[in-house]
C-alpha cells in the first residue's frame, strides 16, 4: 500500500495529525465539561472529532489507505507527544481508521461526495463503539444506556467528522495550500467551468 | 574567473519546465553547466523559476510535483534519468531556504545520521563523519542538542553539515540566508568562504542579496520573468553591462553596482566601468565626499520633539520562567514620530513589542498609551488605536476573502453595510489590492500579503502602529510598498514603532533608534549618532548601512593619504 | 537494569496485551492489584519522580469518576442481585456497585500501564525499534518523527495566533456555531502553513536520498534480548497473578457475570 504514497503524502498525513493534536488540546476542556455534566454519553457528543483527520486526509488525498494511515499516524503521533493513553491508542486508532476505510473502499476509492463523507465518519463511530464496548466494559451498563450512546456517537461521526471535516478541507483547499493536492485541482477545475458558464 | 580546461560536472541542454494544468512554463530552454570548482550566480527576479531549476538539478522535480520536464540534465556525462534514486544526492546537495522544514529528525546527531543511512555509509563509520562535518560549520559542541532549540542560524549551519557529510561534487545554495538576521547571515556566507578555499565543491548560488557573495563567484545565469536566459557570463561582465537590465527585471544589485549606476545617472561617477567593488566605487567618482551626499537616501528629520507624547515606557521589566527578558527599559513615543527597535536575536526586542501593545503584562514597570496605563484601556477601545502587525501576515488573517478580511473590524463595531464598503473599498484602494478583493488572503503573493496585514491595521485609523519585523524576508520591491505605506501613516500624524535588522531602513526612515541588548536598552537617539558608536554595534551586532561604509572607507584612504603625504 | 533500556516494541506489546487481558475482568480487585504493581514499577525502576506522574495521572482520576457514576447510574440490573437501594427507576446491587467500581479501576491501570511506557520511552527509539523489529516501513516511520518535530513549531504559531486574533479584536467565543468558527479561524492557518512546511520537508528529506527503501543500515541499533521477553513475562504474569489474588479473595468476575 505504502508504494504508491509519495513521501511528501505521508508527510502531510503526519502534521494534519500534530496540528489536531494542538488544536484538540484547546477542545478537551469543552469535552471535559460535557463528560462533566453528562457523564460517559457527553463524552460520545464529541467523540466524532477524533475522526476528523481520516476524513480530512481522505477527502484531500484521495488515495487508498488514506483514512487508515491518518488515524493510524495521528495516534502514533499522539503516543510520542505523550498522551497518557499510550500504546493503545494505536490500536484505537487503526479500529477507527478502518471504520471509514471501509466505506471509501465501498465507494470504490472514487467517490467523495458529501454522503460518503458523512458515511465514512458513521463507519469510524460503529468500529470505534465495537472495540470501545469491549475495552471499556460496556457490558455492564444497561443496553438502553448503550444503545443510546452508540446512536449519539453515530451522530457525532456523521457531523463533526463527516460534515466539519468536508467543510474544514474546503476551507482549506480555499487557501491554495492544497493546490497540488486532488482536491485542489478538483476546486479549480470547478472554478474554471463557472468561468465559462458565467 | 576560472579557465574552463577541465570537462564540466553538469550540463543542461534546452531544459524546460512546465507545471501540470499551467499553459507557460517556469522556465525555458536553458542551457547551463558548471564546471569544477567553480561558483556560480544564478539570479533572476521573484517567482523566475530559480529555485525550480535549482529543484531540477538534483532530481527532486519533476517526481515531487506534478509537473512535466523537457530537455537533458548530465552530471559527469551521464544522464540524470540514469541515476538510481536517491544516487544523485549523494553528488548533488542542496540547502534550503527555509531553516524551519529541512529537518526530520529531533536531534543534531539523528539528522545528520539520518542522510548517512540514506548513502548506505557502513553505520560504524558513521560517527566519524558526522563530528568531522559538524566540525567543518562549528557545530561540534550542539552534536546532542535539539534542532529544534538552534536559533535560525544554527540550523542552516546544520543544513549545511547534512549535505557537506555526504561529501558532494557540487553544493547549491536557495537563499540560505533569507531568513536569517545580519549576524547570522554573514556568519555563514564566512563559513562557505571558507570551506569554498579547503574543499573542492562546485557552488550554484541563489540569492537576493548578493553584496557577501560577489567577490566568490565566478559567472553568472540571469534568467528574466519569463524564465528565459538572458544572460550567462563572467560577474563583471553582467553587471558592466546589464545593469539596467537587471533593475528593470526588478533583480537586486550589488551596492557597489548600483550606487555607482546612481552615480552615473547624476554625472558624478565617471569611471569607464560599473564598479564591483567599493574600492573601485570611491576610485570612480571625480569627488567621493560629495558622491556621498547624494547617495544618502536619509529622509529629512521632522521636528517631533513638539509634537505630543502618545505611548510612554517606564522602567518596564519583564520576566518569564525565572528569566530576566527585559530590564528596566524607559522611553516614549511622540506623535508623528517613527521609531525603530534594533538588536541580535534574543534580544528581547519582540517581548518589548508584545508588552507595548499589551499582549503581554510588565513583571514590572507601567506603560502609558495617552496618559491612561495600557491595563486601564478596555481590549476593544485599545485594539481601535493601536494597531501591531506581525512577522508573518498569515497569522493574522481571519476571513475568506481581502474584502472580509478589512471589513471585520468594522463589523465588530456594527457600522452599516454601506459604510463598512466605502471604508474597504478605500483602504484597499491605498493599498492597491481592490483588484483582489474576492480573492483568499493566503492566496495572494508574498508582497500583498504584507499590504494587506498592515491594511487590516490602517482601516480604524490607529494612531499607532507597532510592527515586527516586517520587511524580512522580503523582496526590494515589497520592502519598499511597505515603507510607502508607512510614511503615508506618518505624515497623517500617526506614530510608527518598528522591530528591525534592516539597517539601511533604519538610516532612512527612523527618526529614532532604540537598540537593545540582553534584555536592556545600550542606546536611544538618532540612527547617525548610532553609526559612530563602535561599541554599541557591536554588541547588537549590528552592520553600518552602506553609504556609512563607504564613508569609513573613504577616511581610512584618506588617512592613510595623508600619513603618506607627511 | 532501568526500565527505559528494555525494547520499546516490547514494551508496548507489553502494555497492549495487559489490557487485552484486564479487559476480561469485571472486578475492582485485579485492575486495583495490577495498578499498584505497575505504579510501584514506574517509581523503583523507572525512577519517574511522583509529582511527574501524578501530573499526567490525575485527569484519568476525574475520568474514572465519571465512569463509576455513569456505570452506578446506568447499570444493568440482573436478576437475583442484592438489592442495596432503588430510587424511582435506579435500582443499585451490590453486584453492580462492585462493576461500577471495576469500570474506574480499570481506566487506572491502564492508565498506569501507558505511562509506565510513556515515562520511560525516548519517541525516537519507539520508531526506530518499530523499524528494526517490527518490520515498519522507513517511509512512514520517517514521516511520522518528520510531522512529530512540527509540534513545538505548532505550539508556537498557536500562541502567536491566538494574539494575533486578540490584536484583531475578535471576542471570545461563547455559542457552539461561535465555537466552530473559531475552530476554522485556527485550524486553517495553522494548516496551510504545515502543508505548506511538510512539502518542504519532504523535499529536503529526498535531497539528502531519503528513497523509503526498507534495506537499510542503523546507526543507533535497537536490540531484542532475553531481558525484553523476561519484561514481557513479567508484567503479564503480575496481571494473572492480580487475578489470581482477587480469585482466592472471591472477588473475581468474568466477563459474563459469575465466574
Amino acid at each position: 500500500m505504502l508504494e504508491k504514497w509519495k513521501l511528501r503524502e505521508v508527510i502531510v498525513l503526519s502534521v494534519l495529525a500534530v496540528v489536531f493534536a494542538v488544536v484538540y488540546l484547546v477542545f478537551m476542556q469543552f469535552g471535559n465539561v460535557l463528560y462533566g455534566m453528562f457523564g460517559l454519553i457527553g463524552y460520545d457528543l464529541i467523540f466524532g472529532i477524533w475522526f476528523i483527520v481520516s476524513i480530512i486526509s481522505a477527502y484531500i488525498i484521495r488515495k487508498p489507505g488514506a483514512a487508515f494511515l491518518s488515524e493510524t499516524i495521528a495516534a502514533a503521533i499522539e503516543v510520542m507527544i505523550g498522551n497518557a493513553v499510550g500504546p493503545r491508542l494505536i490500536l484505537s486508532g487503526m479500529i477507527q481508521g478502518i471504520g471509514a476505510e471501509a466505506v471509501f473502499a465501498a465507494a470504490k476509492w472514487n467517490n467523495y461526495r458529501t454522503w460518503v463523507l458523512i458515511a465514512a465518519g458513521m463507519g469510524s463511530s460503529v468500529t470505534s463503539f465495537i472495540w470501545g464496548y469491549f475495552i471499556s466494559g460496556y457490558a455492564a451498563l444497561s443496553p438502553d444506556y448503550v444503545t443510546a450512546m452508540f446512536f449519539v456517537r453515530l451522530i457525532s461521526g456523521a457531523l463533526l467528522a463527516g460534515l466539519l471535516g468536508k467543510w474544514l478541507s474546503e476551507s482549506l483547499a480555499k487557501t491554495g495550500a492544497l493546490n497540488s493536492f486532488p482536491i485542489g485541482k478538483e476546486l479549480r477545475r470547478e472554478k474554471s467551468q463557472n468561468g465559462i458558464t458565467s | 574567473m576560472a579557465l574552463h580546461h577541465n570537462q564540466p560536472l553538469l550540463i543542461t541542454e534546452q531544459l524546460s519546465f512546465r507545471h501540470e494544468e499551467v499553459k507557460n512554463p517556469v522556465f525555458k530552454n536553458v542551457n547551463f553547466s558548471l564546471y569544477p570548482g567553480e561558483a556560480v550566480l544564478l539570479l533572476g527576479p521573484s517567482g523566475c523559476g530559480k529555485s525550480t531549476l535549482a529543484f531540477c538539478l538534483n532530481k527532486l522535480y519533476p517526481e515531487a510535483v506534478d509537473g512535466e520536464l523537457n530537455g537533458t540534465i548530465s552530471f559527469k556525462g551521464k544522464i540524470l534519468d540514469e541515476f538510481r534514486p536517491g544516487e544523485i544526492n549523494q553528488h548533488i546537495g542542496i540547502v534550503f531556504q527555509d531553516p524551519e522544514s529541512q529537518f526530520c529528525m529531533p536531534t543534531v546527531e539523528e539528522e545528520l545520521a539520518f542522510g548517512l543511512e540514506n548513502m548506505k555509509t557502513p553505520p560504524e563509520e558513521i560517527e566519524s563523519k558526522i563530528d568531522e562535518a559538524l566540525e567543518l560549520v562549528h557545530l561540534l559542541s550542539f552534536k546532542h542538542a535539539l534542532i529544534h532549540t538552534l536559533s535560525g542560524g544554527q540550523k542552516q549551519k546544520l543544513a549545511l553539515a547534512c549535505v557537506l557529510s555526504l561529501n558532494p561534487d557540487i553544493l547549491i545554495l536557495d537563499e540560505p540566508t533569507a531568513n536569517l538576521d545580519p549576524a547570522s547571515s554573514y556568519e555563514l556566507t564566512r563559513i562557505i568562504k571558507e570551506l569554498k578555499e579547503e574543499q573542492s565543491f562546485s557552488l550554484l548560488i541563489i540569492e537576493h542579496k548578493l553584496d557577501d557573495w560577489i567577490d566568490l563567484t565566478d559567472r553568472c545565469v540571469v534568467l528574466n520573468r519569463d524564465g528565459e536566459t538572458l544572460f550567462n557570463g563572467s560577474t563583471a561582465d553582467c553587471f558592466n553591462k546589464y545593469a539596467e537590465e537587471l533593475t528593470l527585471e526588478g533583480i537586486w544589485l550589488p551596492s557597489a553596482v548600483r550606487a555607482g549606476l546612481l552615480g552615473k545617472k547624476a554625472g558624478i561617477y565617471k569611471g569607464e566601468n560599473l564598479p564591483l567593488t567599493d574600492r573601485e566605487l570611491i576610485d570612480g567618482f571625480v569627488n567621493p565626499y560629495t558622491a556621498l551626499q547624494i547617495l544618502d537616501n536619509r529622509k529629512t528629520i521632522h521636528q517631533v520633539s513638539e509634537e505630543p507624547v502618545i505611548l510612554s515606557a517606564e522602567n518596564l521589566s519583564f520576566h518569564k520562567d525565572g528569566k530576566d527578558l527585559l530590564k528596566n527599559i524607559s522611553f516614549s513615543v511622540n506623535k508623528g514620530e517613527f521609531v525603530a527597535i534594533a538588536g541580535s536575536n534574543g534580544s528581547g526586542k519582540t517581548t518589548l513589542s508584545r508588552l507595548l501593545t499589551g499582549l503581554y503584562a510588565p513583571s514590572k514597570g507601567n506603560i502609558l498609551f495617552y496618559d491612561r496605563s495600557l491595563s486601564q484601556w478596555k481590549e476593544q477601545e485599545l485594539r481601535l488605536k493601536l494597531g501591531y502587525v506581525f512577522q508573518n501576515p498569515e497569522h493574522q488573517f481571519i476571513a475568506d476573502s481581502v474584502y472580509e478580511e478589512i471589513a471585520f473590524s468594522l463589523r465588530i463595531q456594527r457600522m452599516t453595510d454601506a459604510e463598512i464598503q466605502k471604508m474597504v473599498e478605500d483602504v484597499l484602494h491605498q493599498v492597491n489590492l481592490l483588484q483582489h478583493a474576492d480573492m483568499h488572503p493566503f492566496s495572494l503573493s508574498q508582497g500583498q500579503k504584507r499590504r494587506l496585514s498592515v491594511a487590516s491595521m490602517l482601516v480604524n485609523e490607529q494612531d499607532m502602529l507597532l510592527l515586527d519585523e516586517p520587511t524580512f524576508g522580503q523582496d526590494a520591491r515589497t520592502s519598499a510598498e511597505l515603507m510607502a505605506l508607512l510614511e503615508t501613516k506618518i505624515h497623517s500624524g500617526g506614530s510608527v514603532v518598528m522591530i528591525t535588522h534592516d539597517m539601511e531602513i533604519l538610516h532612512s526612515y527612523a527618526d529614532k533608534v532604540i537598540v537593545l541588548s540582553e534584555g536592556e536598552k545600550i542606546y536611544e537617539g538618532l540612527p547617525d549618532s548610532l553609526w559612530k558608536e563602535h561599541e554599541i554595534m557591536k554588541m547588537a551586532s549590528l552592520k553600518v548601512p552602506y553609504t556609512e561604509k563607504l564613508r569609513n572607507k573613504l577616511d581610512a584612504m584618506d588617512g592613510r593619504n595623508k600619513f603618506a603625504l607627511t | 537494569m532501568l526500565l527505559h533500556e528494555f525494547n520499546p516494541s516490547i514494551k508496548a506489546l507489553t502494555v497492549i496485551v495487559c489490557v487485552l487481558i484486564l479487559s476480561l475482568f469485571f472486578d475492582p480487585v485485579t485492575p486495583f492489584l495490577t495498578l499498584v504493581v505497575t505504579a510501584g514499577a514506574t517509581f523503583i525502576f523507572g525512577k519517574v519522580s511522583f509529582k511527574r506522574w501524578i501530573l499526567l495521572f490525575s485527569p484519568f482520576i476525574f475520568m474514572a469518576i465519571i465512569y463509576i457514576w455513569s456505570a452506578l447510574i446506568f447499570s444493568k440490573t440482573i436478576e437475583g442481585e442484592t438489592i442495596l437501594w432503588t430510587w424511582g427507576i435506579f435500582t443499585l446491587t451490590e453486584e453492580g456497585f462492585q462493576r461500577a467500581l471495576s469500570l474506574g479501576m480499570r481506566v487506572l491501570s491502564f492508565t498506569s500501564l501507558s505511562l509506565l511506557f510513556i515515562l520511560t520511552t525516548k519517541p525516537t527509539e519507539f520508531l526506530l525499534s518499530l523499524m528494526q523489529q517490527c518490520r515498519l516501513s522507513p517511509k512512514l516511520a520517517y514521516g511520522i518523527m518528520a510531522g512529530y518535530r512540527f509540534l513545538p513549531l505548532m505550539k508556537d504559531e498557536f500562541e502567536i495566533i491566538r494574539s494575533a486574533h486578540r490584536i484583531r479584536g475578535i471576542p471570545k467565543a461563547r455559542t457552539l456555531s461561535e465555537k466552530i468558527a473559531e475552530l476554522k479561524r485556527y485550524s486553517v492557518p495553522l494548516l496551510a502553513g504545515a502543508i505548506r512546511k511538510a512539502e518542504r520537508t519532504a523535499m529536503a528529506m529526498e535531497s539528502k536520498g531519503f528513497t523509503g527503501d526498507r534495506n537499510r543500515d542503523f546507526y543507533q541499533k535497537i536490540s531484542v534480548s532475553w531481558k525484553d521477553w523476561a519484561y514481557f513475562a513479567f508484567f503479564i504474569g503480575a496481571v494473572l497473578a492480580s487475578a489470581y489474588i482477587s480469585w482466592l479473595f472471591g472477588f473475581l468476575q468474568l466477563y459474563n457475570g459469575e465466574l
